[in-house]
């Protein structure tokens, strides 16, 4: 446990699946050599494989008793390689409709060879049976683990926790690219630059938080799905949302890390009943399916949720919805108001 | 643009011990910057538009951009607007350097669309340009020259309309051609335009949505509708697929595609078998209360009853005094009169005594004989019961809204399917309240614009010389009993018009499109006269202009990309382009229009010029502004200073030519010899002036305040005061106040203002004609022809999540989020039974054409339906053509109807449209 902690609630029934967050992230760090594949940030359409695909089986984190468990280290081609296209080929080699703009895989040596995966290549398929399809949008980032799996299996102690907001950060000098930390992730959220031969991963956009500017994925959201602050603030949208309501829930938590991103789990529509009528008590999305995301507090936390939910309908007040609707924008990130386009920043000499 | 120079406050520690940066000196580096500059972008997002960004200068190049979020909060009882924004608005700069931006002057060195280039001098450009120009305006006159036309922004916009404008040239009107023209809110309101602001959602305890994907293409006001469900507000989808939006409603009823008038009609016959109508309501705000003579379903018209007497003055029965009253014209306030909705009446008419019932009376047969719940759910897939409880639950809502997009509007019958939906929301009185109405075409726009494409300044005195030649004929239509609104509509409906020609019929007459799009009568099963019998009927009668007969010769296109955007559009490359001297793309990147084109002129993008978007939406009722904050990139240049160049390049080479007039089609002769001083107000703008025009518009326009252009600047947002003098914001009817959220037609609700339709009323039913032949008086269902061909899959599509129309389609970073390339979703169970794999090529066609895609296979769709969302590029399908090939947008003769009051062509409306939604496809494997 580290002296205060800052965390994110992401609230699912706002989650629109923009990948606004994805893109501010990226355009910010991410564009950087060696980084191109890499999207700190990702927005994942759930039931799917996710980014990396398949990553709810590669493992890692910790059992019941805190042994770290064997995790799979994924591949750049697991994550979505950063295509290539060819736009030069297209607009200016005279080939005429001979040859038409398309994705290549980078990894096909010079080959075109048309990707297989990308890093939001199932959006907006999902799963079950017309009419009762079922998806959900799950956004996901670094969650900055009270008791990160990545720290504990880095041999060259290069990741700590920071004691002042529990920020968990990878030190690229020390980092020798061993990817012990990819494989024990187990949300699967840390990046390998080829170029610099380093883990990379979500910082929290540290160097915002020091300007008292929230995150860039958290202010950019238009959803207004993020609330972010410090986790020991009674007065913060996150104390009242993880502790006080328990409506938000973190990811696998069997994986024993104890994740600071929390999730207000998805609602949907009922489904139909096999006479085509509006069917109200089966969930269009199966339990066992979210218990498999969330654990068993999943249950109760929709329940409060609905419970609340019917309250504003009868015209009742509801501290929880108030807090989910955010009246003022800016009260969802609690004390990082700092608005950034007045800030002093010039760059750096040199 | 802010230059900062503070002292830079955190110390570089590591730095300075170790002279290498510590790795976390390097992240606080890298988010630094030199300058903040305001900044928007000049795209058509439309629902979505638009975002004040703060644009990160470091050096020459922009780093990154993040929403300025600083909205005030209308009232503390809604949500603010904080932050807008969208992945596209994020990766913007990103978009504006991708490798398909265009920096120099291109000239075509091969064939046409082959793609061989070179690169040339502004001046080389221009001079060739401005001879071809000159060629075709001596040689054919202006007509030969047609501009197609979308840039964005008030100097962009007013210099590429000036220009145009002032040559005497053809511009096409675009809005029915892309398929926005909301032809049902038209007929059916007098004004498609209506549209509340984003928050007033919040009001709601009912959110239909209904017609459209917000999910998708209302990314930054979405999180108005899911806090609006947070308060105590149902959202209940309608929508074949269970779509993005879906995946946040409480209830998602799924609808056969193209059916939704049955089951908006089966809603409405429930409502009123069940007693559960807002009488009041119908009787003040609709034409349901007006009489219509059984003998003839016409009107009863005062004209029938007197000689002499009008044709728009009507009749309904008053309960009350048991007798036929004149139905009020100046107000819609009822008075002491409480009209009939049932009952037969005798009526001695001019032909004799004849019997009249109101309209309510053969809407209610009509919706007892053909749309039971029972025999609607066969057309529509929705079960009955579900439809009943649907029907009860809007009715006895507090407050209904209906959120859709365009995407009704772009069915062969869409105009019967919102006809429909207007009517169940008029039925329970779901109108013109705080969170209560149907919300149709979204537009609210800079006031100044209306005079600048051809004024001669921006004073009062050249205000009032451009008003005094309508003067008298305004006053004779006030005499006339019209009313202010509608003398209005009236007279800039003339007035626009100049120079507007519908791009349908220019495509059909001038572009290929006659030989698909007039093969309606094959593929309706309702048509017993093929659509050119309407069509030159049409053009007879005057309610259709046709394009002048003048074959095109030089086609300019700025940003509008139609050889991407046509339905069908191939059959432009295969039979305008041919004809065409020369074709000239003013664009910021390589379209499919571009690629054509003989030169590829480089525009500067939003970051790289000072504009202010020209038109909004009252869903966000700011205007937003961006700066210069770096220059464009190799010789690009903003549109405004490309055609003072040209204009001045024009008449360079008339006076070389010895060229001083040319004569229109009408024998009217125009001076070439002060063009360029004519398009810039008289010498008044140089060349370099893109801002200044910018500002001269706002400053010219009434309803944004006082703000002063440079606190506009600082600030990056000002919010509307008003709806303004424009007529195409009119119809928003309502007050725009600073603390309150917008809500439309309240002007009819409690001013009392007559709607602009013939009834004065909103109208439901149409004696027109021509929708009495075609069994469309009243809103009814048809099954949806089968565009193409009978093949058994029907290809929808809808504005896509990671693209505003084609300008991200090439982004490498959103293209990365989707698959790169064009997919066609398919349900998998139409993937089994044809053996097709997720992502495997197919090959997709119909009668009239084919192309091939990647399948993405999924449980979301609708098995029978496949989505290809908007705007992919021609040159990103193998073999070059596109989903448009397959698309033959059969012209809807009910759509060519005119001479009816409000039912007559209009800029921007009531001309036939495109339409996509219906066409039939069939899948196969590639091989």
């Amino acid at each position: 446990m580290t002296e205060r902690q800052l965390a994110f609630v992401f609230d699912l029934n706002k989650c629109l699946g923009c990948q606004t967050c994805t893109i501010s992230c990226k355009t910010l760090w991410t564009d950087q050599p060696g980084m191109e594949y890499m999207w700190w940030n990702i927005v994942n359409t759930m039931p799917g494989r996710g980014t990396p695909r398949d990553r709810d089986q590669m493992g890692g984190g910790f059992d019941a008793e805190g042994r770290a468990q064997a995790g799979v280290l994924p591949s750049a081609k697991d994550f979505g390689e950063a295509w290539d296209f060819n736009y030069d080929e297209v607009f200016y080699e005279g080939k005429g409709q001979s040859a038409h703009l398309h994705p290549r895989s980078p990894s096909a040596n010079g080959k075109d060879e048309a990707p297989e995966w990308g890093p939001n290549w199932d959006e907006d398929q999902g799963a079950g049976d017309y009419p009762n399809s079922y998806y959900f949008y799950l956004p996901t980032i670094c969650m900055h683990c009270t008791d990160p799996a990545c720290l504990a299996a880095c041999p060259r102690q290069a990741i700590s926790k920071r004691e002042e907001d529990g920020i968990v950060l990878i030190d690229e000098d020390r980092c020798d690219g061993y990817r012990f930390c990819m494989e024990a992730c187990p949300y699967k959220r840390i990046y390998f630059n080829p170029d610099r031969f380093i883990s990379q991963k979500c910082v929290m956009c540290f160097a915002r938080l020091e300007q008292g500017v929230a995150p860039a994925c958290v202010r950019q959201c238009p959803g207004r799905v993020r609330h972010f602050g410090y986790l020991d603030d009674e007065e913060s949208d996150i104390f009242k949302l993880v502790k006080t309501w328990k409506v938000a829930i973190p990811l696998h938590p069997e994986f024993g890390t104890q994740p600071n991103v929390y999730y207000v789990p998805p609602l949907a529509p009922p489904r139909f009943d096999e006479n085509g009528e509006i069917d109200e008590e089966n969930p269009r999305i199966p339990m066992d399916y979210l218990r498999s995301l969330f654990g068993p507090a999943v249950d109760q936390s929709l329940a409060t949720l609905k419970l609340e939910m019917e309250k504003t309908r009868q015209g009742e007040k509801s501290e929880l919805t108030d807090i989910l609707i955010a009246y003022k924008w800016q009260n969802m990130f609690i004390p990082f108001v700092e608005d950034p386009g007045e800030l002093s920043r010039p760059a750096p000499k040199s | 643009m802010d230059q900062d120079t503070s002292p830079d406050p955190i110390p570089d520690s590591a730095t300075a011990t170790t002279g290498h940066p510590s790795p976390e000196d390097a992240y606080r580096a890298r988010w630094r910057w030199d300058s903040v500059s305001k900044g928007t972008h000049l795209l058509n997002c439309w629902y979505q538009r638009s975002c004040a960004y703060n644009v990160y200068v470091k050096g020459d190049t922009v780093a990154f951009e993040e929403p300025v979020a600083k909205y005030p909060q209308t009232n503390a009882s809604v949500p603010d607007f904080n932050p807008r924004g969208c992945q596209k608005g994020a990766c913007y700069a990103v978009n504006m350097n991708q490798p398909a931006r265009v920096t120099h002057p291109l000239k075509r060195a091969g064939a046409r669309g082959d793609g061989e280039w070179q690169q040339v001098s502004w001046d080389e450009a221009l001079t060739d340009i401005a001879d071809h120009m000159l060629d075709a305006l001596v040689d054919a006159g202006p007509e030969a020259l047609v501009f197609d036309g979308n840039a964005t922004g008030l100097a962009a916009g007013t210099a590429v309309a000036r220009f145009a404008r002032l040559l005497g040239a053809i511009t096409l009107d675009l809005n029915t051609e892309v398929g926005d023209e909301q032809q049902g809110a038209a007929v059916t309101f007098g004004t498609p335009v209506a549209c509340r602001s984003a928050d007033d959602y919040f009001y709601s305890d009912l959110i239909l949505i209904w017609g459209g994907n917000p999910a998708y293409t209302q990314i930054p006001n979405f999180h108005f509708l899911t806090e609006a469900r947070y308060h105590g507000a149902r959202i209940i989808n309608i929508s074949p697929d269970f779509n993005a939006s879906a995946v946040h409603a409480d209830r998602w009823y799924s609808v056969r595609p193209g059916t939704d008038a049955a089951l908006a009609l089966a809603m409405a016959q429930v409502v009123i078998s069940e007693d559960l109508y807002d009488a009041d309501f119908i009787r003040e705000q609709t034409d349901l209360p007006l009489l219509v003579r059984t003998d003839t379903r016409r009107f009863l018209r005062e004209s029938d009853v007197k000689r002499g007497g009008k044709d728009d003055v009507l009749y309904m029965f008053d309960e009350g005094e048991k007798r036929v009253v004149k139905a009020p014209r100046q107000k819609l306030r009822l008075g002491k009169v409480l009209p009939a909705l049932e009952g037969e009446y005798e009526v001695q008419t001019l032909d004799g005594t004849v019997q009249a019932v109101p309209v309510f009376h053969f809407l209610r047969e009509s919706l007892n004989t053909d749309y039971t719940p029972e025999k609607a759910s066969t057309v529509c897939g929705v079960d009955p019961t579900d439809i009943q409880s649907l029907a009860r639950e809007v009715a006895r809502a507090r407050a209904v809204s209906g959120v859709a997009g365009a995407s009704i509007s772009k069915y062969y019958h869409g105009d019967l399917m919102m006809r429909a939906q207007i009517l169940l929301f008029a039925l329970c009185g779901q109108m013109g309240r705080k969170g209560a109405g149907f919300d149709t075409l979204p537009y609210l726009i800079v006031e100044g614009t209306m005079t600048a494409p051809s004024a001669t300044g921006f004073g009062l005195l050249d205000t009032l010389r451009a008003v005094a030649p309508i003067l008298p004929s305004y006053v004779a239509l006030r005499l006339k009993g019209l009313t202010n609104e509608m003398a209005l509509f009236r007279l800039s409906r003339d007035e626009a018009s100049k120079g507007f020609v519908s791009a349908v019929l220019f495509w059909y007459y001038h572009g290929g499109l006659r030989e698909i799009s007039g093969r309606s009568k094959e593929w309706d099963p309702y048509l017993t006269r093929d659509v050119d019998d309407y069509l030159a009927d049409a053009v007879k009668f005057g309610w259709q202009s046709p394009p002048p007969a003048t074959p095109p010769r030089v086609l300019f296109s700025t940003g509008g990309n139609p050889l991407r955007r046509v339905r069908g559009g191939h059959r432009l490359l295969e039979h305008m382009l041919p004809k065409l001297d020369l074709l000239v793309s003013v664009d910021l990147r390589m379209s499919t229009t571009a690629m054509n084109a003989d030169y590829v002129l480089p525009a500067a993008s939003s970051y790289e010029k000072c504009d202010v978007n020209d038109w909004y939406t009252p869903l966000m009722p700011f205007a937003h502004i961006t700066e210069a904050a770096v220059p464009p990139p190799g010789e690009a240049k903003p549109e405004w200073e490309i055609m003072v160049l040209l204009a001045e390049k024009l008449q360079e080479r008339a006076r070389e030519r010895g060229v001083t007039q040319y004569s229109d089609a009408n024998g009217k002769q125009h001076r070439i010899n002060d063009f360029a001083s004519r398009l810039t107000f008289g010498d008044k703008f140089s060349a370099g002036d893109h801002e200044k025009v910018a500002e001269a518009i706002v400053n010219s326009s009434g309803h944004l305040g006082k703000p002063r252009w440079e606190e506009f600047k600082k600030k990056g947002f000002q919010r509307f005061e008003g709806l303004g003098l424009h007529p195409g914001s009119a119809g928003n009817a309502g007050d725009l106040s600073p603390d309150e959220t917008f809500t439309p037609q309240t002007w009819r609700t409690q001013k009392k203002m007559p709607w602009p339709t013939l009834t004065r009323r909103i109208q439901f039913y149409i004696d027109h004609p021509w929708y009495m032949e075609l069994g469309e008086e009243l809103p009814v269902h048809k099954d949806p022809p089968m565009s193409g061909g009978d093949f058994p899959l029907i290809m929808t599509g809808g504005h896509n999540r990671h693209s505003i129309h084609g300008f991200f389609r090439t982004n490498p970073l959103t293209l990365e989020l989707e698959r790169g390339e064009p997919i066609i979703f398919m349900s998998d169970a139409d993937a089994k039974q044809r053996g097709l794999e997720d992502h495997e090529l197919v090959r997709v066609h119909n009668e009239i054409g084919e192309f091939l895609i990647r399948a993405k296979v999924t449980p979301t769709v609708r098995p029978g339906q496949v989505i290809v969302y908007h705007a992919w590029e021609g040159y990103q399908f193998q073999g070059g053509d596109g989903h448009k090939n397959v698309i033959p947008t059969p012209m809807n003769p009910v759509e060519l109807a005119g001479g009816y009051f409000h039912i007559q062509h209009t800029p921007a409306i009531l001309q036939p449209g495109h339409n996509d939604r219906e066409t039939r496809v069939e899948v196969t494997k590639a091989e």
